[in-house]
C-alpha cells in the first residue's frame, strides 16, 4: 500500500489530465502519499500500544500470583514464596533475554522445527520484524515468567532457594522456549502458523497457552513436588490427609482478582495485534476472547461454589478462587475459537476437573500447596482437548487465517484431525517437560540442593533462609524478632521523651 | 472515509469516475484501489483503537472489583472477611452468567420498548466486535452495582440471600434502569439526537451516579434496613457503638484500586477515543474525576479533624470515594472548578448522610447507602445545575439544554429529578420486595450465635487468618462462643493483613 513509483506515476497522469501545474501536482502527490504514512503510523501505534499494554497486564499476573501464593502458604513461609515470585520475573527476564527468546522464536520461518537458533540476547532485533521486536519480547517474557511462577507453587514451603533459582532459569531459558517454539513459532513442527508444513493440516491450536504455559508449568511443578515429597505433616503416620491452610484468605482473593485482571492481557492479548496490517477489521477476536475468558472463569467459580458446598457443607472462598483460576487456565487454549456458551460449559468442566485432580493427588500422596499441578496441569490439558472438540470453523478461520477445508472441532463436524493434533501436542509437551524437569529436579535432589532440612521446615523458611519475618507487629519488643536477640535487648535505657508534635 | 460505503465497500461511483480517466492515460483502477485501501486502513485502525480503548476501560472497571473486595475486607471485622470477599468474587462471576443470559438483553436488546430491552439473550445474535466489547464493558458496570449493595448487608447476611439478590439485581433490576438512561430506546435517555427526549432534555448520567451508584446504594439500603443493624451496633439505649474494620491497610489498598479503576469507569464511558471530540471528552473526564475525588478527600480530612479531633484514614478514603460517586454523572459536562466544588459538597453530603442514618439506627458497614446513594443523588442533581451547555452539546450532538446556572432553563434539572425519583422508586420496590421475601422465608439474616462467632467460622470452613503455627485456630462450637470469641479474639483473629 506504500506510495511507490507506479502510484506516483498514476497521480502524475491524473495531474496532467486535470491540467494541474507543477505545484498543484506536487500537492496532490504529497497529500495522497502523506496519508499512507499517517495511517501506517496510526496502525503501528495502535498495535504497539495493544501489545505493550497486554504485556503489562500479563506482568500484573506476577503480582497476583505472588499474593495468591503468599496467602496460600503458612505465614512462616510467606517471604520465601513471594521472593521466588519476584525472582521468576527477574531472573526469568535475564535468561529469557540471553537464551529463551532465541530458542522460542529465533530465526523466524527459517529456523528448524524443534528449536530456534537465532537472536540470542536480542542481537538482531528490529522494529520491522514481526516477531523479533521489543514489544513482542516483552509480551513473550511475561508469558515465560508466568510458566515459571506456576511451578514455584508446587514446591512451596520446603524447597531450597538455590533449587528455585536453578529450576526457574532452566525452565524460562530452555524447557519452556522449546515448547513455545513447537507450538507458536512459524517453523515449529506442530505450530498452527507453519504454513509450509502444517501438522495434520491444522497444527495444534493453543491460542494463549493452556498447553504451552499452564501444562508446562504444572508438570514441571509436579516433578519437583513429587521428587522432593510432601510437606511435613501433610500426610500423617497412617497416610491420612491433614489440611494445611494458608494464612490469609484476603491475600488469596486479592491474588485471584489480580490474576483475573491480568488474564485480560494473557488471553485477548495473544492476538498480539488489534489492527491487521492490511484489510478491514472484520473480526471480533480480541473482544470475543475477553468475553469467553470471563464466562469460563465465572462458570467455573459458580460450579465450584456449589460443588464444594455440597461436598463439605460450607461456602469455601479459597476453593472458589482456585476453581475460578482453573476455568481461566482451561479457556486459555480456545478463547478465540469457541463460542460463549461453550466457554460456560468449559468452566463447568474445569471446576470438576480440578476437584477430581485434587482427589487423585490425595490418593497418590502428592502434596502441592497451590494445587498448581492439578489446576494448571489438569485444567490446562482439559482446555487443550476441548479445542479439538468445540473449535468453531469460522472462528478458526478468522483467528488463524485458516482456509476452507481445514479441520475444525469434532462436534461441529470438522473431523478428528484437530483433536488428534491437540492430543499429540499435549502428550509431547507433557513428555518433554517431565523428562527435562525430572532430570533437573532429580539432579538437584542428588546434590542435596532441593529440599530443606526438617528443622528448617518446622521453623519456617522466612526465619531460616531469609532472616526475617513477613509480619512484624510488635515493633521489635516481642514477637519473632525477640527470639533472635538477648532477652534484655529492649530494656528502656532512658526515659522516652514526650513528643512535641501537636499533630 | 468518503470512499467507503456503509458496508466498507469501496464506492463504485468513485471507482467508475477514476476509471473513466483511463482514456486520458490515467491508471484509474490503481488510484481507486489505493484510495479504497487507504480508507479501509483508516477505518480498521480507528476501529481497533476504539475496541482497544473500550476493552482496557472494561478491564479497569473490573479492577474495581478487586478494590471493592479489599475495601470491604478491611472495613469488616476479621471474623467476617472471607464472607464479604466471597460475595465480591461472586458478584463478578455470577453476574457474568446472569448478565450473559438475560441482563444485557434487558438493557440493550434492540427489540424491546422504552421500558425494557429485548433480544441478544445469551448473545445469540452477537456478531461484530462492537457486540462483544460492549458486553464486557457493560457487564463490569453491572457487577459494580451489585458489589455496592453487598457492603450494606455485610457481617449478618446469609449466603443464599447474597446469591439471590445479586442475580436479581444484575439480571433484571439494574439492566432495566440502564435501558432507560443509556439505551437509545430508553424513555429517560438523552442519547439519539433524532428522537424526542423527556422535557426536550433527557436524563444526563454519563457513567452512572444514578444508574449504578444510586441503584446499588438503594438496593443495599433495603437489605440493611429490613434485616436490622449488627448486634451491638446500637446499645440498649440506642447509642451508637463504633464497630471498626480490621485492617486500615486493606481499606487504603482497596480505595486506591477503586480510584485506579475509576479511570476506566468515567472516561471509558465515552466508549470511543479515536476522534478529536472523543479524545477531548475522555481527557476531561479523567481530570474532573481526579479533582472531585481529591477535593472530597481533602474536605473530609479537615471536616473530620474538626468533628472528631484526629486525621481519620478510613473516613478520608470513604470521602474520596464519595467524591468519585458524585462526579460519575457529570464528569464529561462540568468544568474543573465545578468538579472541585462538587467534591467539597460530596464530602459534606456523606458526613450528613452518616449523621442522619445514625438517627434512624440504620447500620451500614461500608456506609454504602450513604456514599453511593447519597453522593450518587448529589451527582445526578449537580449536572442539572452546573452541566455546561457546550460540553453537553459536544457529547450528545445536540444543543439547547444544560445546567440551570448556565442556561437559565430548568429542563435538564427537571429531567434529573424525575430520573432520580423513578430510579429510587423502581429499585426500592423491586429490591424491597426481594429482601422482604427473603426475610419472610428466613433466608436473610443469620442467627445471633452465628453473628457472634463470625460468618467465616460458621459458613466458610474456617477463619480467614488461620493463624501461624503458634496459634492454630480451632472451630468453636456455637454455644461456647459467647465468651470464647471475645476473650480470645486478640489471639485467634490477630490481623495479619
Amino acid at each position: 500500500m506504500a506510495c511507490n513509483s507506479t502510484l506516483e506515476a498514476a497521480l502524475a497522469a491524473v495531474a496532467s489530465a486535470a491540467k494541474l501545474d507543477v505545484n498543484q501536482s506536487a500537492v496532490l502527490t504529497d497529500f495522497v502519499c502523506g496519508y499512507d504514512g499517517r495511517i501506517g503510523d496510526a496502525v503501528t501505534g495502535t498495535n504497539a500500544m495493544f501489545l505493550l499494554f497486554s504485556a503489562y497486564l500479563v506482568f500484573a499476573m506476577q503480582a497476583g500470583f505472588g499474593m495468591l501464593c503468599a496467602g496460600s502458604v503458612r505465614a512462616k513461609n510467606a517471604l520465601n514464596i513471594m521472593l521466588t515470585n519476584v525472582m521468576d520475573a527477574a531472573a526469568g527476564a535475564i535468561s529469557f533475554f540471553v537464551f529463551g527468546f532465541a530458542f522460542a522464536f529465533g530465526g523466524g520461518a527459517e529456523s528448524n522445527a524443534f528449536i530456534g537458533d537465532y537472536n540470542f540476547a536480542q542481537s538482531h532485533f528490529s522494529a520491522d520484524d514481526a516477531l523479533a521486536n521489543y514489544g513482542m519480547w516483552m509480551f513473550q517474557w511475561a508469558f515465560a515468567a508466568a510458566a515459571a511462577g506456576i511451578t514455584s507453587g508446587s514446591i512451596a514451603e520446603r524447597t531450597q532457594f538455590t533449587g528455585y533459582l536453578a529450576y526457574s532459569t532452566f525452565l524460562t531459558g530452555f524447557v519452556y522456549p522449546v515448547i513455545a517454539h513447537w507450538v507458536w513459532a512459524p517453523s515449529g513442527w506442530i505450530s498452527a502458523f507453519n504454513t509450509g508444513n502444517m501438522f495434520l493440516d491444522v497444527g495444534m491450536v493453543d491460542f494463549a497457552g493452556s498447553g504451552v504455559v499452564h501444562m508446562t508449568g504444572g508438570i514441571a511443578g509436579f516433578m519437583g513436588a513429587w521428587i522432593e515429597g510432601p510437606r511435613l505433616g501433610r500426610f500423617d503416620a497412617k497416610g491420612r490427609t491433614q489440611e494445611m491452610k494458608g494464612h490469609s484468605g484476603t491475600l488469596v482473593v486479592l491474588g485471584t482478582f489480580l490474576l483475573w485482571f491480568g488474564w485480560y492481557g494473557f488471553n485477548p492479548g495473544s492476538l498480539t495485534a488489534i489492527v491487521p496490517a492490511d484489510g478491514v477489521l472484520k473480526h471480533a477476536i480480541v473482544a470475543r476472547a475477553a468475553v469467553t475468558t470471563t464466562l469460563s472463569g465465572g462458570a467455573a467459580a459458580l460450579t465450584t461454589l456449589f460443588a464444594r458446598r455440597w461436598m463439605t457443607g460450607h461456602w469455601n472462598v479459597t476453593d472458589v478462587c482456585n476453581g475460578l483460576l482453573g476455568g481461566f487456565a482451561a479457556v486459555t487454549a480456545g478463547c478465540s475459537v469457541i463460542e460463549p456458551w461453550a466457554a460456560i460449559l468449559l468452566g463447568f468442566l474445569a471446576a470438576w476437573t480440578l476437584i477430581g485432580m485434587n482427589r487423585l493427588a490425595e490418593r497418590i500422596k502428592y502434596d502441592d500447596p497451590l494445587e498448581a499441578f492439578q489446576l494448571h496441569g489438569g485444567c490446562g490439558l482439559l482446555g487443550v482437548v476441548f479445542v479439538g472438540l468445540l473449535a468453531k470453523k469460522s472462528f478458526l478461520m478468522e483467528a488463524y487465517g485458516k482456509v476452507e477445508g481445514t479441520p475444525y472441532g469434532l462436534f461441529y463436524g470438522g473431523g478428528g484431525k484437530l483433536l488428534a493434533a491437540q492430543l499429540i501436542g499435549a502428550i509431547c509437551i507433557a513428555a518433554w517437560t517431565a523428562v527435562t524437569m525430572g532430570v533437573l529436579f532429580y539432579a538437584l535432589q542428588m546434590f542435596g540442593l532441593l529440599r530443606i532440612t526438617q528443622e528448617e521446615e518446622a521453623a519456617g523458611l522466612d526465619l531460616t533462609a531469609h532472616g526475617n519475618s513477613s509480619y512484624v507487629f510488635d515493633d521489635g519488643k516481642g514477637g519473632q524478632d525477640a527470639k533472635l536477640l538477648p532477652p534484655d535487648a529492649f530494656q528502656a535505657k532512658a526515659p522516652v521523651k514526650q513528643g512535641t508534635e501537636r499533630v | 472515509m468518503g470512499v467507503l460505503d456503509a458496508d466498507g465497500e469501496c464506492f463504485t461511483a468513485i471507482r467508475d469516475e477514476l476509471v473513466k480517466l483511463e482514456s486520458q492515460g490515467v491508471n484509474g483502477t490503481l488510484l481507486a484501489t489505493h484510495l479504497c485501501d487507504l480508507a479501509s486502513s483508516l477505518v480498521s485502525s480507528t476501529y481497533g483503537l476504539n475496541t482497544f480503548f473500550v476493552l482496557i476501560s472494561a478491564y479497569l472497571v473490573f479492577a474495581m472489583q478487586i478494590g471493592f473486595a479489599m475495601l470491604c475486607a478491611g472495613s469488616v471485622r476479621a471474623k467476617n472477611t472471607m464472607n464479604i470477599m466471597l460475595t465480591n468474587v461472586l458478584d463478578a462471576a455470577a453476574g457474568a452468567l446472569s448478565y450473559y443470559l438475560v441482563g444485557y438483553g434487558f438493557a440493550y436488546g434492540k427489540d424491546g420498548n422504552k421500558f425494557i430491552g429485548s433480544g441478544s439473550f445469551a448473545m445469540h445474535d452477537f456478531k461484530s466486535d462492537v457486540d462483544y466489547r460492549n458486553w464486557i464493558f457493560q457487564w463490569a458496570f453491572a457487577a459494580a452495582s451489585a458489589g455496592i449493595a453487598s457492603g450494606s448487608i455485610a457481617e449478618r447476611t446469609q449466603f443464599t440471600a447474597y446469591l439471590v439478590y445479586s442475580t436479581f439485581l444484575t439480571g433484571f433490576v439494574y439492566p432495566v434502569v440502564s435501558h432507560w438512561v443509556w439505551s437509545p430506546y430508553g424513555w429517560l435517555t438523552a442519547l439519539d439526537p433524532e428522537k424526542e427526549h423527556l422535557f426536550k432534555s433527557g436524563m444526563v448520567d454519563f457513567a452512572g451516579s444514578g444508574v449504578v451508584h444510586m441503584v446499588g446504594g438503594i438496593a443495599g439500603f433495603w437489605g440493611a434496613f429490613l434485616e436490622g443493624p449488627r448486634l451491638g451496633r446500637f446499645d440498649v439505649r440506642g447509642r451508637k457503638q463504633e464497630i471498626k474494620g480490621h485492617s486500615g491497610t486493606l481499606i487504603v489498598l482497596g480505595s486506591f484500586l477503586l480510584w485506579f479503576g475509576w479511570y476506566g469507569f468515567n472516561p471509558g464511558s465515552q466508549v470511543a477515543i479515536a476522534d478529536q471530540v472523543s479524545a477531548i471528552i475522555v481527557a476531561r473526564c479523567a481530570i474532573t474525576t481526579t479533582l472531585c475525588g481529591a477535593a472530597a478527600a481533602v474536605t473530609t480530612l479537615f471536616a473530620k479533624k474538626l468533628l472528631v479531633a484526629h486525621w481519620s484514614v478510613a473516613d478520608v478514603c470513604n470521602g474520596l470515594l464519595g467524591g468519585f460517586a458524585a462526579i460519575t454523572a457529570g464528569c464529561a459536562f462540568v468544568e474543573p472548578w465545578a468538579a472541585v466544588l462538587l467534591g467539597f459538597l460530596a464530602a459534606w453530603t456523606l458526613i450528613g448522610m452518616n449523621a442522619l442514618m445514625e438517627k434512624f439506627q440504620y447500620d451500614d458497614p461500608l456506609e454504602a447507602f450513604q456514599l453511593h446513594g447519597g453522593c450518587g443523588l448529589l451527582g445526578v442533581l449537580f449536572v442539572g445545575l452546573l452541566g455546561k451547555e457546550d460540553y453537553v452539546e459536544q457529547v450528545f450532538s445536540r444543543g439547547n439544554f444544560g445546567g440551570l446556572f448556565y442556561t437559565g432553563s430548568g429542563r435538564l434539572l427537571a429531567a434529573q429529578l424525575v430520573g432520580a425519583i423513578v430510579i429510587i422508586l423502581w429499585t426500592s420496590l423491586l429490591m424491597g420486595i426481594c429482601f422482604a421475601l427473603l426475610k419472610a422465608f428466613n433466608l436473610l439474616r443469620i442467627s445471633q450465635e452465628d453473628e457472634i462467632a463470625g460468618l467465616d467460622l460458621t459458613r466458610h470452613g474456617g477463619s480467614n487468618y488461620p493463624g501461624d503455627d503458634h496459634h492454630p485456630a480451632k472451630l468453636y462450637p456455637p454455644t461456647a462462643l459467647g465468651q470464647a470469641a471475645d476473650s480470645n479474639a486478640k489471639n485467634v483473629y490477630s490481623s495479619k493483613v
